[in-house]
């Protein structure tokens, strides 16, 4: 399998100014990261601990009070590695949509209320093949939604006609319609009832192993990692804490965060109560020394207040931080 | 049919009775001014010197009362002021007696809509454009420039800026005329010449007026624009590639210009009661002198014709932005 995106070491943090006051919220810190061809990459963890900062930073985006610190993102589009960060902002415009495209985090606000969504569909189309038609980008944006099941009809709609879950759908249309390498999502999910949710995700997935491309989905939902993510990645306060295959994940969760976490998750059958890690997340612009769940850690050792764990390897792609896992 | 039902006729309704409600008042208003134009008519005649006995005199009130629809009891000159109203005959002026009403609007409604209507619609495309781009790029070193230019502009009371135009363009370097609409005992025809001479008649007052109106439309723009901006989907559109133009075109304006819709619609309105300071300053006719001096000399009629149409005007264009509107907002619906 292939690597088309690759992280290094990216450090993002939000640089703001209050009374004269530099703060720094550590969104972002150190964080490294492959996405691989055809495979579903999860990114999960609590509100507020960087999943969209990381985005973002993956797609880009980045603006202030927002800045990059550190590091480096890697586009490998086949001909070779482009650093994300050495181009300038017209040639990532071309990278973006044709490459890889971004699904937002509650799209029921970005699509224009005043256009329909072909016009949209159209202004995304045209952007970036030069020399379509206002027929031929119907044409194309037509052609994706029926491959996609979707209703052609919503075309000649205003995005205030449809459902929420509908919006979401024609948002994921949207971002796929020039068929990128890598789909990033970010909480494509929130704001959906479960019925809808199921459908979105599973028409991501479609989507997905459709085109082989990849797809990078940020979501707290661990049931949804559960199902359809292939690789997982469990962010803790701005920091990847444990990485591995879904499935070893699952069984086998060796950071004490992963596993509150999964042993939130409900069970048939199963009626004893859901324990929850004990205290709150920190805060970003004030994280603790040594490891940052040290507060909240039921295993914690004297180390752990001083030391910042380095990474193990526990098995062929299971990686975490955490000083239990030492030898 | 639905639409028919649900959307056009209450605001039908409505604009009818606004019309009744707001033709009643121009009614009354007058009514309670402290100035009995009869009885200024005749301190008017009697101040030449003329002699009127008691006889002539009561004889001569009762016909000015009867000219004027002052007779009878409040309700009955209110039934005779719709049934002369829905003839289009407002009576004499009393101030320019006997000259009908509607001859005198006539003649002044012309200069009016020709300045008024040029200047609302320039300042309105100028300001509009100008704010939304200002708006839309607030670090480029021109927009700053129109800030500061606005800034200076917009709190400057009116007539100073026109005196101020006047004294540079026409006294200090007399490259207009100090005044007037055309030249005086002039006549206008359509060729080439008297349309140049009414443009250069016309060019300060409508340089004031659109100065003051092009800033006040930027500034209100560039506000909708900033929130607009930062709207979801216009950050996605930016995200997703997107040419510039297009963004601040079909994304921004687009959504911002709504509001400033409505405003447009609200000020064209305003033109019918003319613009007194400019009228003034410029000595220019206009509808806003007449409606002054209606005012003070008491002159009913006048008052009445120019609020009446005034009124018309304004529900009308109202009326006809609102039936127009889901054309440029579809999430407003013939329900």
């Amino acid at each position: 399998m292939k690597t088309l995106i690759e992280v290094k070491k990216i450090k993002a943090y939000y640089v703001l100014e209050i009374f004269g006051r530099q703060r720094t919220v550590r969104a972002v810190d150190g964080v490294s990261l492959d996405v691989l061809e055809g495979s579903v990459h999860g990114i999960a963890g609590e509100s507020g601990c960087g999943k969209t900062t990381l985005l973002k930073v993956l797609f880009a985006a980045v603006e202030p009070p927002l800045r990059m610190v550190d590091g480096k993102v890697y586009y490998l589009n086949g001909t070779g590695a482009i650093d994300l960060y050495a181009i300038d902002e017209s040639e990532r415009k071309k990278l973006r949509w044709s490459f890889a495209s971004y699904v937002p985090q509650g799209s029921m606000s970005v699509l224009n209320p005043v256009l329909k969504i072909k016009d949209t569909f159209r202004d995304f189309i045209s952007s970036h093949l030069k020399g379509r038609s206002k027929i031929e980008a119907y044409e194309m944006a037509k052609e994706h939604l029926k491959e996609l099941g979707l209703p052609f009809k919503i075309l000649d709609a205003y995005p205030h006609q449809l459902s929420g879950g509908m919006r979401q759908r024609v948002t994921i249309a949207l971002a796929t319609v020039l068929k990128p390498k890598v789909i990033i999502a970010d909480e494509p999910t929130t704001a959906l009832d479960v019925v809808t949710q199921r459908g979105v995700i599973q028409l991501l997935k479609d989507i997905q192993s459709r085109q082989g491309s990849a797809l990078v989905l940020v979501t707290h939902d661990m049931g949804v990692h559960a199902n359809i993510s292939d690789m997982l990645s469990v962010m803790y306060a701005g920091k990847i804490i444990e990485e591995g295959r879904t499935e070893e994940l699952f069984e086998d969760p060796r950071h004490p965060y992963t596993q509150y976490l999964i042993k939130s998750l409900p069970r048939f059958g199963d009626r004893s109560k859901r324990e929850s890690p004990p205290g709150s997340p920190p805060s970003l612009f004030n994280l603790p020394e040594g490891c940052a769940f040290h507060p909240r850690c039921p295993f914690k050792m004297t180390r752990c207040e001083k030391e910042e764990p380095v990474i193990f390897n526990v098995g062929e792609s299971h990686k975490v931080a955490c000083w239990l896992a030492e030898g | 049919m639905r639409f028919f039902k649900t959307y056009f006729l209450p605001r039908i309704i409505i604009y009818f009775l606004v019309i009744v409600v707001g033709v009643t008042i121009v009614f009354i208003i007058p009514r309670l001014l402290p100035i009995d134009p009869i009885q200024q008519m005749i301190g008017q005649i009697t101040s030449t010197g003329a002699y009127l006995d008691p006889k002539t005199l009561n004889y001569m009130i009762e016909t000015l009362k009867e000219l004027y629809g002052l007779k009878g009891t409040l309700w009955e000159q209110y039934w005779g002021f719709w049934r002369r109203l829905l003839r289009g005959d407002f009576g004499p002026s009393y101030y320019q007696f006997p000259v009908p009403v509607i001859s005198l609007i006539r003649q002044s409604l012309p200069w009016t809509l020709g300045l008024l209507l040029t200047t609302t619609v320039v300042s309105w495309i100028l300001g509009n454009v100008l704010g939304a781009l200002g708006g839309y790029f607030p670090q480029k070193s021109w927009a700053k420039i129109l800030d500061v230019i606005s800034m200076v502009i917009r709190p400057m009371p009116y007539y100073v800026l026109a005196l101020s135009l006047l004294l540079l363009f026409a006294y200090l370097i007399p490259i207009f005329p100090l005044g007037g609409g055309f030249l005086i005992g002039g006549k206008i025809s359509f060729d080439l010449r008297s349309i140049l001479i009414l443009l250069k008649h016309a060019f300060l007052p409508a340089m004031s007026l659109i100065l003051i109106g092009v800033f006040l439309w930027f500034q209100a723009m560039k506000l909708v624009v900033q929130s607009v901006k930062n709207e979801d989907f216009v950050s996605y559109a930016r995200l997703g590639g997107l040419s510039q133009s297009k963004i601040v075109s079909r994304y921004v304006m687009r959504n911002a210009m709504l509001p400033q819709i409505t405003g447009l619609a609200l000020s064209l309105g305003q033109i019918f009661s003319g613009a007194l300071i400019t009228e003034i300053v410029f000595s220019y006719p206009g509808l806003g002198t007449l409606l002054y001096n209606a005012i003070f000399t008491g002159d009913y009629n006048l008052l009445m014709g120019i609020m009446t149409m005034s009124i018309f005007v304004i529900t009308t264009s109202i009326l006809v932005i609102d039936l127009l509107y889901p054309i440029f907002d579809p999430r407003v619906r013939y329900r």
